[in-house]
């Protein structure tokens, strides 16, 4: 389904990966082609070399006391940072906007996954006396949103999505559709994954770590979406606008091609940023043979919902007036197709 | 919503009922589905009860391969939503590509993936395939599958409200002509993780859930899945279809309060019940009853009561609010889609259900909660709300 996008811009953006935490080391490992994954340490006996996309240069003690920080799981501490500075990064302050028009959709990966395995590994060791309750409230997949919305004070419309690898992509159709019904003025949206040792041993059980696993990822994109007419009438600096969402639930055999040309823009994009298996689609590589590419499952990872840090950092890298496609793909599907326009031409 | 949207197909399977029809006189005549849990050991928790689906056989519904490729929740998903299908009769009517799954869920695989974690840390060899359904997106995969649906794939997680949220976020789908129809509800099931979780918060009641009675104690809780098939009205009624009822709109927010702790001002509840209203066009007057989120935990009821006298006002002590829980269980992240599917079912026959277990009136809940029976009504709408750890809070707005 394609989704035409009125009069929504992005005024905000960061990024935690495993570039580092900010857009800035973000674009320039896009820049030079480097790649930031690393090895996974042996000492956690995941078994043949495996490398992972760890974002091992976030702190959280960097952006919160640690008794706070104590309270939330990694996905949470991600989001709230990552939600915290796109919207200082839109110029938005705590208080500035009514809370009950500013929201958030996150797309969630493996979010929970860590606190439940740690509860049910206390349960399952040592019985009842094992289960510590302060890990239970963040074994809901939408406690990154969740917390991100008790920090930042956001009482707007709140989902969290995961689909495949197509979990951001989900989250921040799920957010224009919000403001172009005029539940919010603000959204923050993207997407927030977290590794763990335990996940690794799962993808080796189910042979998933030398394909789709491989390198996978963590991290955190946040995006700040704005009604134009609201981010002018602040003054905010608009750093792109969105011109349409267009999904496919999954391929039918033999309508594969028409299914593509429902996503596929008729005039080719001057960037394509890649995420989830869109890079192995070979039909994307001929529909856009002139595009700089942006794939970021080879230089941070890829995971269930890196697209938030794919979208950041196509956005980042727009100059006023060029068009930016982004692709994501799940192998059992769905597929996105998201087209920006940089900065705010006339 | 642009144009109005009908519901055309109805499915469930819980550990209340395991169709359409015994589920609804299930509600209509209070049979709750409490009893003991045998899924997995319950002897450590204080209580040892909930609402579990019984006598099912997966083998024997999906074939050894096919129910060893499939999560708990995914197996519920697929029977539930395979009622609706084909009450609606939709297959073959429309394109695939025009036709979408939304799914909301919870700990979803998670009874599955328990099972390989316990022989991980005894570094036992157990099968991969258990930890299949672990995300709760798999679950509406393997449904578009099943079901040859190719116009979208999404799957809401927000803890208890997720398949109330999947069923708004389906009907905005059809009614802005976006897709033509929409198979949305949830499914989610039993496990370790939140059996023993909810009880370490100590809000699992050692006996049947008694909501907004005096001295009870919290939860029971339950699973199964429930969907419907949602269409255009107008394409509906030109091919004939049975409709059901109609979602006439929902509203979606986060209290940015507690992560598991209502706001006791209930002021945000109000507000997002207020926005279904009125995006619905629905005023105060119209409704006749509202199907609560209504789990038995003490502080929920008195905020869910507060929130509904801050709507209703004056009007709030004639607008029943009853839980459908002490029948169902609380079924977390198909909660919201269960007892949407109970609502539609009531409004269908006129009938206001009971909120079971009645222990003692509470002077903190003050309104009127049906305890004493069902009840006859003329009122053709009604809201369901769905409240959520994280805060986060969602209402349907239902209607024939």
């Amino acid at each position: 389904m394609k989704h035409d996008v009125a009069d929504i811009v992005v005024t905000g953006l960061s990024a935690i990966s495993a570039a580092g935490v900010g857009i800035d080391p973000l674009l320039t490992a896009v820049a030079s082609d480097r790649c930031c994954l690393s090895d996974v340490p042996e000492t956690l006996a995941i078994g043949a070399k495996l490398r992972w996309g760890r974002a091992d240069q976030f702190r959280a003690a960097d952006f919160m006391p640690p008794l706070k920080a104590r309270k939330f799981d990694r996905s949470s501490i991600f989001a709230v940072v990552a939600s915290g500075q796109a919207l200082a990064n839109a110029g938005i302050r705590k208080g500035d906007i009514s809370p009950d028009r500013i929201g958030i959709t996150i797309g969630a990966g493996f979010c929970g996954i860590a606190n439940s395995e740690e509860f049910i590994s206390g349960y399952f060791l040592k019985g009842v006396d094992g289960v510590a309750p302060m890990l239970f409230p963040n074994t809901v997949a939408n406690a990154a949103a969740s917390n991100a919305s008790i920090e930042h004070g956001l009482q707007g419309p709140n989902v969290t999505a995961v689909q495949r690898f197509c979990s951001a992509e989900s989250a921040l159709q799920l957010a224009c559709r919000f403001m172009e019904e005029g539940r919010a003025d603000v959204m923050v949206t993207g997407g927030v994954d977290e590794l763990t040792p335990r996940m690794m041993q799962g993808f080796r059980d189910m042979r998933q770590d030398r394909l789709l696993a491989a390198g996978f990822a963590e991290g955190c994109g946040a995006i700040v979406l704005e009604r134009r007419s609201h981010a002018e009438s602040r003054g905010a600096k608009i750093l792109a606008g969105i011109t349409t969402v267009s999904s496919i639930g999954r391929l039918l055999a033999g309508r594969e091609e028409e299914a593509l040309h429902r996503l596929l823009p008729s005039h080719p994009p001057a960037w394509v940023s890649l995420s989830g298996s869109a890079d192995l689609l070979q039909a994307f590589a001929d529909a856009l043979p002139g595009a700089k590419r942006i794939s970021t499952a080879a230089l941070i990872g890829r995971s269930l919902a890196m697209g938030g840090v794919s979208m950041a950092a196509l956005i980042a890298s727009l100059s006023t007036g060029e068009h930016g496609l982004h692709l994501a793909a799940s192998p059992e599907g769905p597929y996105f197709a998201i087209n920006f326009i940089g900065g705010s031409p006339a | 919503m642009s144009e109005r949207v009908v519901i055309t197909g109805l499915g469930i399977f819980c550990g209340a009922a395991q169709n359409i029809s015994s589920f609804r006189c299930a509600i209509l005549e209070g049979r709750s589905g409490v009893g003991p849990i045998d899924l997995f050991d319950v002897s450590p928790f204080p209580a040892g009860i909930g609402v579990q689906v019984r006598d099912f056989d997966p083998v024997a519904r999906f074939g050894g391969r096919g129910a060893a490729r499939l999560s708990r929740a995914d197996q519920f998903g697929l029977i539930a939503a395979g009622e609706a299908m084909e009450a609606s009769g939709i297959r073959g009517i429309y394109d695939p590509y025009s036709v979408g799954v939304v799914v909301g869920a919870g700990a979803a695989g998670m009874f599955q993936a328990e099972q390989w974690l316990k022989g991980a840390l005894q570094e036992l060899k157990t099968s991969p395939s258990l930890l299949r359904g672990v995300l709760p997106d798999r679950t509406a995969t393997v449904i578009a599958e099943e079901f040859d649906i190719a116009g979208h794939q999404g799957t809401i997680t927000t803890a208890c409200s997720s398949s109330a949220t999947a069923i708004g976020w389906g009907a905005d789908l059809v009614s802005r002509g976006k897709l033509d129809a929409v198979v949305c509800g949830g499914s989610d099931t039993l496990s370790i993780l939140t059996f023993a979780g909810f009880n370490s918060l100590r809000v699992v009641d050692t006996n049947p859930c008694s909501p907004f009675s005096l001295g009870r104690q919290g939860i029971t809780l339950g699973e199964g899945a429930a969907f419907m098939v949602l269409e255009r009205e107008t394409v509906a009624r030109e091919r004939g279809a049975t409709v059901y009822g109609m979602v006439r709109g929902y509203a979606v927010g986060g209290e940015a309060h507690h992560m598991t702790a209502p706001d006791p001002s209930g002021v945000v509840a109000s507000r997002i019940m207020k926005d279904a209203l009125s995006i619905a066009g629905i005023s105060m007057e119209e409704v006749g009853w509202v199907n609560a989120h209504g789990t038995g935990t003490p502080l929920n009821d008195v905020v869910e009561s507060t929130a509904m006298k801050l709507v209703f006002g004056e009007r709030a002590t004639d607008v029943p609010l009853v839980s459908t829980k002490p029948i169902t269980g609380h079924c977390l992240g198909a909660a919201g889609a269960i007892e949407a599917v109970a609502t539609v079912l009531a409004l269908g026959a006129g009938t206001i259900p009971q909120t079971l277990h009645f222990r003692g009136r509470d002077p903190e809940c003050d309104l009127d909660y049906c305890h004493t029976g069902p009840r006859s009504t003329a009122s053709s709408v009604a809201m369901s709300n769905s409240f959520a750890f994280g805060g986060n809070i969602t209402s349907l707005v239902l209607s024939l």
